[in-house]
């Protein structure tokens, strides 16, 4: 008789579920979103995947994303699903997207840019989806995700 | 079908905002207004807010704006304004966006105008903003090109210096995308065109190619624009005093150009052309100067609901 792996991870009592992150974006999403030390996370990566070859998944006990939270995932991980459970029900489920333009999140990557000397936030156009890129809407720089570097 | 109501009230923040059309009508406006002396923007005032120093753009808009009747204020070093005493570009801007009817600016920051526009109700021109952009010398630069060559399309420009930290050539060598342009782009090998320009250039299939010799790529050049290769760029004194002679133009190599090659230069400049030149019927680098004046006129008159066309 043959075994199907399975993969054994404790259903939440409340919390989110980011499944379908692209793979190896797991440990990235979670330095970025910084939640309280003593959160119970799980996470799966390179766990095999229908939509694509291989995703990641976070489950986070007790901890519901905030939409600026989950904007942030969305700029590593675009398409994931972001489910919010209570009492064990998902009571919303959302496919992140990238946004056309935003304000905020990240830094300009560029030195010279004036958002680094004004307290204005800085503010983005998406340009690429895989990998995510960004410009720069004040010094027209443009940079890739590996450059992000989250507020 | 571009129309003057296109640019009233307008921003002209970055080139990359003008599409070819736009483009040709800013610059059929500055023909329009070259021989413009009607106090068309008499009680009008521009705000110029210069945190860095200027000389071409901001006498010429100064003297653009006169021309025209109106006038300007502001300041010419960022030493003397607010800002010294810790007042950020968006307050700057709102203070004065009541004093004037348009603000010029100028700042070391890449983005500022862009910034200032989004907190002034008034229209913004930006004047150099960092390494960044300074849209006017690129709409001055095709001026240029268009009255030395009597057309825009199709030209082969062959620029000639520093390319890589040069903000007009970086405006310049996209913007003439628009116009089915050949570039040749000579420069030391460190101080190529950044890798993300040419990169675009690639994307929008604009024919460039790059060389590290003036003398072999002139002869079909329709344009020479040669820029300043500054000492500061060098580590190594001697390699700059190697560069400053390679890249330069002089008379012996304009032989062996087409009589009609048109050379240009955003000044000021210092070894790389010779004052020998300054005698060449097609030395074009001190006209190029002063259509900033018509060209500077056009944005004003346009910005502020004047369109300099004959009214009689």
């Amino acid at each position: 008789m043959s075994r199907q792996p399975t993969y054994k991870v404790s259903a939440l009592t409340q919390g989110t579920v980011l499944d379908h992150l692209r793979a190896r974006s797991a440990l990235r999403a979670l330095r970025v979103l910084r939640l309280p030390p003593d959160t119970t996370i799980m996470v799966g990566v390179n766990l095999p995947s229908k939509r694509h070859e291989r995703k990641d998944l976070i489950k986070i006990e007790g901890y519901e994303l905030t939409q600026e939270e989950a904007a942030k995932v969305a700029l590593i991980s675009p398409d994931a699903t972001l489910s919010i459970i209570r009492e064990y029900d998902v009571v919303q489920k959302t496919e992140l997207t990238l946004p056309v333009t935003f304000r905020g999140l990240i830094r300009c990557v560029n030195p010279s840019c004036i958002v680094h000397e004004e307290r204005v936030p800085g503010l983005f156009r998406v340009e690429g989806n895989d990998p995510v890129s960004v410009r720069c809407e004040y010094c027209e720089t443009s940079f890739a995700e590996e450059f992000f570097e989250f507020l | 079908m571009v129309s003057n109501s296109d640019f009233v009230g307008r921003d002209i923040i970055s080139v990359g905002d003008f599409g070819r059309e736009e483009l040709l009508f800013l610059l059929d406006a500055a023909d329009r207004f070259e021989s413009e002396t009607r106090p068309l923007l008499a009680g009008k005032v521009a705000a110029a807010l210069f945190f860095e120093p200027s000389t071409r753009t901001r006498l010429s808009f100064e003297s653009a704006m006169g021309r025209l009747g109106g006038c300007c204020i502001g300041f010419a070093e960022g030493g003397v304004s607010s800002q010294a005493k810790g007042e950020t570009l968006a307050d700057t801007v709102r203070v004065v966006e009541g004093y004037g009817d348009l603000i010029l600016i100028r700042h070391p920051r890449e983005g500022s105008a862009r910034l200032a526009a989004e907190f002034a109700g008034v229209p913004v021109v930006n004047c150099g903003d960092g390494a960044h952009q300074h849209p006017t010398q690129t709409f001055v630069d095709l001026y240029t090109m268009r009255r030395e060559c009597k057309r825009l399309d199709g030209l082969h420009v062959v620029f000639v210096g520093d390319l890589r930290y040069g903000r007009t050539v970086h405006s310049l060598v996209t913007t003439l995308g628009h116009f089915d342009a050949r570039l040749t782009l000579v420069s030391p090998s460190f101080l190529r065109l950044p890798k993300e320009l040419r990169r675009e250039l690639q994307e929008r299939e604009v024919d460039f190619t790059e060389a590290q010799k003036v003398e072999p790529v002139i002869a079909d050049a329709d344009v020479i624009y040669v820029t300043r290769i500054q000492r500061e760029r060098f580590t190594d004194p001697l390699e700059f005093e190697k560069a400053k002679d390679a890249f330069r133009i002089d008379n012996t190599m304009l032989h062996k150009a087409q009589p009609g090659v048109a050379i240009l230069h955003p000044l000021p400049r210092v070894n790389e052309i010779p004052p020998e030149v300054d005698s060449h019927p097609h030395a074009a680098y001190f006209r190029q100067a002063h259509y900033g004046v018509a060209v500077r006129k056009a944005i004003l008159g346009l910005l502020l609901g004047q369109a300099g066309e004959d009214t009689a």
